[in-house]
């Protein structure tokens, strides 16, 4: 008889989530789906109000990843305007966005994930969390905190002390960052690039044991969207999309974020608020693609630091053509902590950054705007049309977690496949199948636009829909 | 250790009385008291507990629905540390997580006010007003309270 597991909540996530496990006759895992429970209709309540005012409503959408939100907002506003921006407001603005990488990756690395492997997936959950890292290992776990703590004050020292700074508006940037700001960020970036390399080493030390992982948790074949650098380096604020293949194959190349409607699809899911974004190409399911830290990694060509590009070329050795474990988005996250670091090490040496040409001024130009912008968990697109006064007529937000919608649900599906034997979960069991979902560091207050805490059950399904267990905890 | 008091006032500022803390952080930064620091976020995440370990007090202020009456004033400890600390946490997780990771936790206080109103918006209604205008009241003395029993402890 068919059945179906249901985890919920999903511990360790940002959001509230659940996952139904569906068995069938044979009692083995058929599939599985990742459900996105909240609902908060943000693109819905943004009609009517200015398009000037969106880079402050949309920070709103996450207490954590809001830069990204204002980013993308912004640039969306600067295509309503039709304005190219200051260089040194896109210096700046790219500066933030690179606080906002390191502060996002570490601490989906230090606090949510390294846990599991640091600590093991069998350890007692009570203790498999940040306090069993600062027990096993303190100054890793301190040195974590301050890791992201450092992003944070990059953030707070352009867009001040403010929850949500409404610091970067369409046109540019509301201020530049002044000599005694610059020194506060170099000052810390000795101690950021120790903390990254050691979290490096002890991430590649823990894969040495944990090949296993890296064959089961989201190794599959599937597409890979980021943004590209004109010559196909690594970008996490400009440039343009590209699309890559499993084999490393580039099949689409160098498209205006503004077209992607023209290559992207969105689905509705009947049992969740989370959208599923594909490839129109390829339509459903050939067109899951994957975006975030593995995703950019796969599509670029170079990063253009050496530390960084000194792992690139190693991640690269662990696929063929495309890396296509998701247990790797790890990995990726950590190279991409050093690249941001290293990139920050050198913006912080361009004098524009003080410059006072900030921001360019205009009226609607255009009805309609997109911005694009890569956040840490993935391309994050702000699409807005507005009337003649400027007021929002539709708005479209598509975000990372939602583009990793179809790979998230075919991970889920893997794990528990090679994990889980009859109706009973064990909660090693669970744990790895969460773990799957948190490799993708997933937002789902972004994903949903919705409000509040993200913890996570399983569903387990009989042939007939059927609960025959449910696991619940968060 | 430094000797501030450290004001961490948490909540959202686009759902009315939930933004009261940051509201009283923003108040008590205004005022520019000689050893207070304030923090104002819409929530208490990890590297909150760097700062907080180099305190040498802290005050919590958050809005509660569950509060009836006037804005309350309890003292706080760390939580068993075996709880799980995700995005984001409650004080006595960040006090577990200053004490564990960095080696202290300030002897601490949670500021309770009274939360009428949830809606979109960033007007307060009247109980959350009032609590502000008693909440930076509370702290103002509490600080003077800590200032007099350190200059008690120095003259010893």
């Amino acid at each position: 008889m068919a059945k179906r597991i249901v985890i919920d909540p999903v511990t360790r996530i940002e959001g509230h989530a659940k996952i139904s496990i569906f068995l069938d006759d044979a009692g083995q895992v058929s599939d599985a789906e990742f459900h996105v429970v909240e609902f908060r209709g943000f693109e819905k309540f943004c009609e009517g109000r200015p398009f000037s005012e969106m880079p402050a409503i949309t920070a709103r959408i996450c207490g954590i990843c809001p830069v990204s939100h204002l980013l993308a907002s912004a640039k969306a506003g600067d295509a309503i305007m039709a304005v190219a921006i200051p260089p040194a407001a896109d210096k700046l603005r790219r500066l933030m966005n690179l606080g906002q990488i390191v502060q996002s990756h570490a601490l989906s690395f230090f606090h949510l994930s390294a846990p599991d492997f640091i600590l093991g997936w069998d350890a007692p959950p009570a203790t498999r969390n940040v306090f069993g890292l600062i027990a096993a290992d303190p100054a890793l776990a301190r040195s974590g905190i301050r890791l992201r703590q450092f992003g944070q004050e990059i953030i707070e020292a352009l867009g001040g002390k403010k929850i949500h700074p409404a610091w970067a508006v369409p046109g540019g940037v509301r201020s530049g960052l002044d000599e005694e700001g610059r020194a506060r960020i170099r000052q810390r970036l000795p101690e950021a690039f120790a903390t990254a390399e050691a979290a490096l080493g002890i991430f590649l030390k823990a894969l040495e044991s944990h090949r296993e992982e890296a064959l089961i948790f989201g190794n599959f074949q599937s597409l890979f969207m980021g943004l590209v650098a004109p010559d196909g380096g690594w970008e996490h604020h400009g440039g343009r999309l590209r699309f890559t293949d499993s084999t490393g194959s580039v099949i689409a190349d160098q498209i205006e974020p503004a077209r992607y409607l023209e290559f992207l699809g969105e689905s509705v899911q009947e049992a969740s608020y989370l959208k599923t974004p594909y490839f129109k190409a390829l339509g459903l399911p050939g067109g899951m693609y994957r975006v975030g830290p593995l995703a950019r990694l796969n599509v670029c060509e170079h990063i253009g630091t050496p530390r960084a590009d000194a792992e690139l070329k190693a991640f690269k050795q662990m696929g063929r053509g495309a890396v296509t474990s998701s247990f790797l988005y790890h990995y990726a996250r950590l190279i991409e902590i050093i690249a941001g670091l290293e990139a920050i090490e050198r913006a912080l040496e361009d004098p524009d950054l003080g410059s006072g040409d900030l921001r360019a001024d205009a009226g609607v130009n255009s009805l309609h705007g997109v911005g694009a912008s890569e956040a840490p968990r993935g391309t994050l697109f702000h699409d807005y049309t507005v009337d003649r006064s400027g007021l929002l007529k539709s708005v479209n937000l598509i975000v990372a977690t939602g583009h990793n919608n179809l790979a998230m649900n075919r991970t889920v599906a893997q794990i528990a496949r090679h994990y889980v034997q009859g109706d009973n979960i064990p909660e090693p069991v669970l744990n790895r199948i969460e773990h799957g979902i948190r490799c993708y560091d997933p937002c789902l207050s972004c994903s949903t636009h919705a409000a509040g805490q993200m913890p996570l059950r399983i569903r387990l399904v009989g042939p007939r829909g059927n609960v025959l267990r449910e696991v619940v905890r968060g | 250790m430094d000797s501030y008091l450290l004001v961490i006032g948490y909540g959202n500022t686009l759902r009315r009385d939930d933004g009261v803390g940051p509201k009283v952080a923003a108040a008590l930064e205004r005022l520019r008291l000689q050893g207070v620091l304030t923090i104002a976020c819409p929530q208490l995440t990890p590297e909150l507990a760097d700062p907080l370990s180099r305190a040498g007090a802290a005050v919590f202020v958050d809005a509660s629905v569950e509060h009836r009456g006037p804005v309350r004033l309890r003292q706080l400890g760390p939580a068993d540390s075996s709880q799980i600390l995700a995005h984001a946490a409650d004080p006595r997780v960040l006090l577990a997580l200053a004490r564990d990771a960095f080696g202290r936790a300030p002897r601490s206080w949670m500021l309770t006010i009274p939360a009428k109103e949830l809606g979109f918006g960033e007007r307060l209604s009247r109980p959350a007003a009032l609590g502000l205008r008693d909440a930076v009241r509370l702290v103002r003395g509490l600080r003077l309270r800590l200032r007099g029993r350190r200059r008690a402890e120095t003259s010893a």
